[in-house]
């Protein structure tokens, strides 16, 4: 039986979470201890910054007590308050959680997909710790293939819904490819920086404007493999540039609507491309009389902020496939670990039936005497004929029953049938 | 089978397509085409054909004569153009305008009579050659129009700063205007060929290059506004939305073009190609 206890970002608050939180460098130790205090057979623990579950593999009946007074004594909490803000799960619940917890099912902002990469790290982690056993290791490979699923199928982790990205997708939606577009800094911050990496990343080609802290705007285009140029050179980098990221410090205007408009004439004897200006500053760079110009788009930080709600509003229509799929992806599992439970079983029922089957030859054959060889051979394969007719019919409604809610009676009336 | 019960299977098939587009737009969800609908659309395709095959033999000439068969054909030949489209570049979004169009043309098929005709100016190979070339000049000259159509809504979108349900659908601004100016350049080359071959067609009816009817004005006015428009595109690196307007305005001489054939020159068209 997989059990799972844990606290989440919907059932304890930041300082709960951080003072239960597993880093890395205990995370062996946390195992090692988990599977000897508890009787555990195998262990995981993922500790995120919005999550600290323990996974185990127990069949005692207090697995679930045992688990909570180890996570209370392991961070010398008290037992009853953490009881309150404790989720538990154990057998299908348990899997179900575990399969929608690396599908960011639960995450706090829907389809985000860092928590594959940490599920994945908890996993080896305990798989490098030995407390990874072939039931976990079952649960880990078909969960994660799952969330694999979820996100090339349906379309939860496809709108950004991060301020940085929002900005690259709308250059996008602007320009398409972003292969060979200039993109302008001005200013060098650190959401400027991050935005201006997805760019060049997708293979735009920066130019930063630097003023008083010209070195801080060098560093930075080396940084990006671009070039620097000096502030006053705005309307010249203005003219040859596709999208701007503004977000310097500066108490006024840096952008002023002529500068775009000079711009804007510039390049219209050769080019009517668009111009994407995204100022991330606050109080803003960019005069906003700007957007008046045609084929130029403005962005400013509360606008990239309501595309990205819009954004999050798609994921979220989005999720009901992905909950179908996950469930989907769930009862198959289910049913595929059933049918593992009669495996044992089968096994032993085969070979009893061999048992008896040589046992009996052997007498027979005493009694008739010498065969041929092709005599021989025929009752060698009368009785196993005899043996595997017998055994069709029970082998395949025990792996039916095994699915069943039943399951565990059936088998043992089964069993005892059987005299097994 | 007769060319009418193909017909209402035609619009059936095609349906499945324009409902699935309105649906998907309407509940604000992403895939506008499916492999379905893509199925249903090619069944829809096979059965046009068979439908326009039918009709040649029943009338003994072109089917492109009357608003019947000419909204027929050139149902056929936007859907033709759309799934060329569609498979060199899955531009889902082209479906938005291409679904309901084939639809509202297959239907005005369905309910409009056979226009009667029996002219000895329709039997000969002007009629075919014609009308195949001015049919998908206009499909890809429609194609245009969409991607103009389509340009200009996203830019609306981009410039709200607060995207709804078109944000999403519709492919970014430089793919629309790409598609757009592509479009053009095809329709213009057919469009051309297309007069080319009506002028000469018009000298062996009439003795005559130039009759003066209102379709052959608004053809030239139309390709006139698609010369500048692929000149200033070419020249001057025209694009976007003067682009988008410009393609709009001279698809409507275009739609005039084909109206004015199709519909209120019928009686005389038997008469004057």
């Amino acid at each position: 039986m997989i059990i799972v206890i844990g606290v989440s970002h919907r059932t304890a608050p930041l300082p709960v979470r951080e003072a239960l939180a597993f880093p890395k460098d205990q995370l062996r130790d946390a195992l090692l201890r988990l599977r000897a205090e508890t009787g555990a057979g195998e262990a995981m623990i993922l500790s995120t910054c919005n999550r600290v579950e323990l996974y185990a593999r127990q069949d005692d009946p207090g697995a679930v007590e045992a688990l909570e007074s180890f996570l209370a004594r392991y961070h010398a909490r008290d037992g009853r308050e953490l009881h309150a803000v404790l989720y538990r799960y154990a057998d299908a619940d348990a899997i179900r959680h575990a399969f929608r917890v690396a599908a960011s099912l639960e995450s706090m902002v829907i389809g985000e997909p860092q928590i594959l990469g940490q599920v994945k790290e908890a996993y080896q982690a305990a798989e490098e710790a030995g407390t990874l056993g072939s039931a976990l290791n079952a649960l880990r490979n078909r969960s994660l293939a799952a969330a694999k699923r979820v996100r090339t199928e349906t379309g939860i982790g496809r709108n950004a819904v991060s301020v940085s990205y929002v900005a690259v997708e709308l250059a996008r939606k602007i320009f398409g490819e972003l292969k060979d577009k200039n993109v302008l800094l001005v200013g060098a911050g650190k959401m400027s920086e991050l935005a201006a990496k997805h760019l060049v990343r997708s293979g735009g080609r920066a130019t930063v404007l630097g003023g008083r802290t010209f070195e801080k705007a060098a560093e930075l285009a080396a940084a990006l493999g671009g070039k620097a140029a000096p502030l006053e050179s705005l309307r010249d980098e203005l003219a040859r540039t596709d999208i701007v990221i503004s977000g310097t410090g500066a108490p006024g205007i840096v952008i002023q609507e002529a500068d775009v408009e000079s711009a804007r004439a510039a390049r219209r004897g050769r080019h009517a491309r668009p111009l994407f200006l995204i100022d991330i500053a606050v109080p803003r760079d960019i005069d906003p009389a700007v957007r008046r110009i045609g084929g130029v788009f403005l962005y400013d930080l509360d606008d990239l902020k309501t595309v990205a709600e819009a954004n999050l509003r798609e994921r979220l229509k989005e999720s009901a496939p992905a909950e179908a799929l996950v469930e989907r992806e769930v009862r198959e599992f289910l049913d595929w670990q059933k049918a593992r439970e009669v495996v044992p079983l089968l096994n032993e029922l085969r070979r009893r039936a061999e048992e008896i089957r040589r046992h009996e030859l052997e007498k027979a054959r005493r009694r008739i005497g010498p065969l041929t060889a092709e005599q021989d051979e025929a009752i060698e394969a009368a009785t196993t004929a005899i043996v595997n007719k017998l055994l069709h019919s029970p082998t395949v409604h025990l792996k039916e029953a095994a699915r069943e809610s039943d399951a565990p009676e059936q088998l043992s009336l089964i069993r005892k049938l059987l005299g097994l | 089978v007769s060319s009418h019960v193909y017909l209402v299977l035609v619009l059936i098939f095609y349906a499945v397509g324009a409902l699935h587009v309105l649906l998907q737009t309407l509940t604000r969800r992403r895939l506008l085409v499916t492999s379905w609908t893509v199925a249903a659309t090619l069944v829809g395709f096979a059965l046009h054909t068979a439908a326009l095959a039918q009709r040649w033999t029943e009338a003994g000439h072109f089917p492109a004569v009357g608003l019947h068969d000419g909204a027929s054909l050139l149902a056929w030949t936007m859907v033709l153009v759309f799934l060329i489209i569609y498979t060199r570049s899955r531009l889902e979004a082209l479906g938005l305008a291409v679904y309901p169009m084939a639809f509202a043309l297959v239907l005005i098929a369905n309910l409009t009579p056979i226009a009667p005709v029996g002219d000895p100016v329709l039997k000969g190979l002007f009629l075919p050659i014609h009308t195949t070339l001015a049919f998908f000049g206009y499909a890809a000259l429609f194609v245009a129009f969409a991607g103009g159509l389509l340009y200009l809504i996203q830019e609306r979108e981009l410039r709200s700063r607060a995207p709804r349900t078109f944000y999403y659908l519709i492919p970014s601004l430089e793919r629309c205007d790409t598609l757009s100016a592509r479009a053009v350049e095809a329709g213009f080359a057919l469009l051309t060929l297309a007069i080319i071959t009506g002028l000469l067609w018009s000298h062996t009816v009439h003795g005559r290059y130039w009759t003066s009817s209102p379709k052959e004005w608004s053809a030239v006015v139309a390709w006139s506004l698609y010369v500048v428009l692929i000149l200033a595109r070419q020249r001057t690196g025209w694009g976007g939305r003067r682009a988008a307007l410009l393609g709009i305005a001279a698809f409507t001489a275009v739609a005039f073009t084909f109206v004015w054939m199709n519909v209120f020159a019928l009686p005389v068209a038997a008469r004057t190609p």
